[in-house]
């Protein structure tokens, strides 16, 4: 007797899913990777409502306004009250620019690390799967759950700026260029930790050495945050462009990479 | 019988060290293939390139009719795979477990539902599918994994060590499974170091190192080595006399004295055995049993794996593979 196998190829969809659904319900039973995700955007989240609230309470010194006004010379003509409201609100949208680089790192590390460490990865690369689309699935599974984070932190930080910001601080958090930079630059900022994240814990198989490298991600986002606080930097339309176009072209060298890393064999004979 | 995997010449390196050197090789559906090597002769990686996980440096390979390097989803789709270490999701239930590989070798959920609760049946799991797999023993975890690699009904079952660390009663269950398998008409290729298993089980034995040593049924191994022995006991104890005598009967390739019994190899005891008994009765032994002694695989094993290896160190071509 002659006995087919079932098997065949999946389709693209229902193994995204399944490799999605597999991450999300392992990542919500480690509860230190569900602290190590939700503490980054709950911190700056509550720092910057308490920021623009104190900010809102508290009248600026002669001081700050001059260190805001040589920071933002746009803001120069406005009532100090308000504009160093706007100033902070937007200061601290710089730093929810942090949470899409740190949260799908930790992620994405367990994703792979642990996947290693429990040497579950034979008996997946022994299925008809392809490892480029198992590498798209397990970066779609760390990249959207950080995405919803960011944009749902947003969201928050957006109706408290509302109910307790200046008309300033709203328009800042509002402004268009804002606005496309949570939409467009996070999802890429996401995907870029996310793949460096893997590419990292190919090579390493300690979560907090993957961590340490990875956090490396965060540097260039900080000092962008420190360059135009220090008004070195003034981030216009033109800069954010710029920056998104960057990002798209990293992203893309980046996945390459992660790719040529992630192949069957190398994983199997080389990985330890 | 249908030829279901056919190598010819395979080969693997990795740099400068041959892992496969080679390979010729024809398992045929629907039989228990065992494939037996010491540690480091390159098991895991056939292994791993027959079920196209790793492509070979050279030769080539046919497995379930699909050309090794050109077909690999295909290959990967037609085989099932028991690794080394059961790899399970441990924060997962068996049943999520099971359901997650259903998808990934693309069964639709209402097969990959059916197929999960046979083999969680069939493997004793069922009244514990939901809960999660670190909660289960090692020998639980070994079922799951072989109930994993069968889940899409491959065609030809990779088992690496199936029954190691389990205990008698699983083991059981295990070899049951085997059993069934083949039954069903598919093709089980069996790598194991526990050669009274592999007697029982396999159909045909290959012993293996870097390359195929020897390819036979354990019968037919045991037969050319050691001819058949036969198993004479005598009370109160064999006398010296009395082997000289059996020495001397006509078909008597070698006999030898073994605790208290009379060990006899005969090309063919069916005409010799009674020449044996007439010539101690005639002599004046007194006989307590005759019985027909079986060469342990074991014995097989050494004879020839380690003979190979001998001859390897004198011509210098020995080598290890993890």
């Amino acid at each position: 007797m002659t006995t087919l196998a079932l098997a065949r190829t999946p389709e693209r969809g229902a193994l995204v899913r399944a490799v999605c659904v597999r991450e999300w319900r392992e990542a919500l039973g480690n509860r230190l990777l569900v602290a190590m995700t939700l503490l980054p955007p709950v911190v700056i989240l509550a720092a910057g409502i308490g920021a623009v609230a104190a900010a809102a309470a508290n009248p600026p010194s002669d001081r700050d306004v001059q260190a805001m006004y040589a920071a933002a010379p746009a803001v120069v003509g406005l009532d100090p009250k308000e504009a160093i409201q706007g100033f902070i609100a937007t200061y601290f949208l710089i730093l929810f620019m942090l949470i899409p680089t740190v949260v799908p790192l930790t992620m994405a590390i367990f994703s792979v690390i642990g996947e290693k460490a429990a040497r579950t990865l034979e008996p997946l690369l022994a299925t008809p799967v392809g490892v480029g689309e198992l590498l798209l699935a397990k970066c779609l599974a760390s990249t959207i759950p950080s995405v919803i984070v960011t944009w749902l932190a947003y969201a928050i930080y957006l109706a408290s700026v509302s109910a307790i910001g200046s008309q300033a601080a709203v328009r800042a958090v509002t402004a268009p260029r804002w606005v496309l930079a949570i939409i467009v630059m996070v999802p890429l900022l996401t995907l870029l930790s996310v793949t460096l994240g893997i590419l990292i814990s190919t090579r390493v198989n300690d979560v907090r050495v993957a961590q340490q490298i990875g956090g490396l991600v965060v540097v260039p986002v900080v000092g962008l945050g420190i360059a135009q606080v220090t008004g070195r930097v003034v981030l216009d339309n033109q800069s954010f462009v710029q920056f998104t176009a960057f990002l798209i072209v990293v992203d893309l060298a980046v996945f390459f990479f992660a790719r040529l890393a992630f192949q069957r064999e190398n994983i199997l004979a080389r990985w330890r | 019988m249908q030829t279901v995997i056919r190598t010819e010449k395979l080969t693997k390196r990795f740099g400068t060290l041959v892992a496969v050197d080679g390979l010729d090789l024809e398992v045929r559906e629907g039989e228990v293939f065992g494939f037996l090597g010491p540690n480091g002769a390159g098991k895991t990686t056939t292994l791993r390139l027959l079920c196209a996980l790793i492509g070979p440096t050279s030769g080539t390979a046919q497995v379930a009719g699909y050309a090794l390097g050109q077909q690999d989803p295909e290959i990967r789709a037609a085989v099932g795979i028991l690794t080394e270490q059961p790899g399970l999701y441990e924060r997962q239930s068996a049943w999520d477990n099971l359901v997650f590989f259903a998808t990934l070798y693309g069964l639709d959920r209402t097969t990959a539902a059916r197929q999960a609760e046979h083999f969680l049946r069939l493997m004793g799991l069922w009244d514990r599918r939901l809960e999660p797999v670190a909660t289960f023993s090692r020998g639980m975890k070994q079922k799951m994994a072989i109930a994993r690699a069968a889940l899409h009904e491959p065609r030809v079952l990779f088992l690496d060590e199936p029954t190691t660390g389990l205990d008698p009663d699983a083991a059981k269950t295990v070899r049951e499974f085997i059993v069934a398998v083949r039954g069903e008409g598919r093709t089980v290729f069996l790598c194991t170091h526990n050669l009274d298993e592999a007697d029982r089980l396999c159909d045909r034995i290959a012993f293996f190192r870097q390359s195929v040593i020897r390819i036979d049924t354990p019968d037919h191994l045991r037969a050319e080595l050691y001819g058949h022995a036969t198993e004479i006991r005598l009370m109160p104890t064999p006398r010296a006399e009395d082997l000289v005598r059996v020495q001397a009967v006509h078909g008597v390739r070698e006999a030898h004295l073994e605790n208290g019994s009379i060990i006899v190899s005969a090309t063919d005891p069916l005409l010799t055995n009674p020449l044996l008994v007439r010539a101690l009765v005639d002599g004046g032994a007194q006989i307590a049993y005759v019985i027909e002694r079986k060469v342990h695989l074991e014995e097989v094993y050494l004879s020839i794996v380690e003979g190979q290896a001998k001859q390897s160190v004198k011509l210098g071509t020995s080598g290890k593979v993890s």
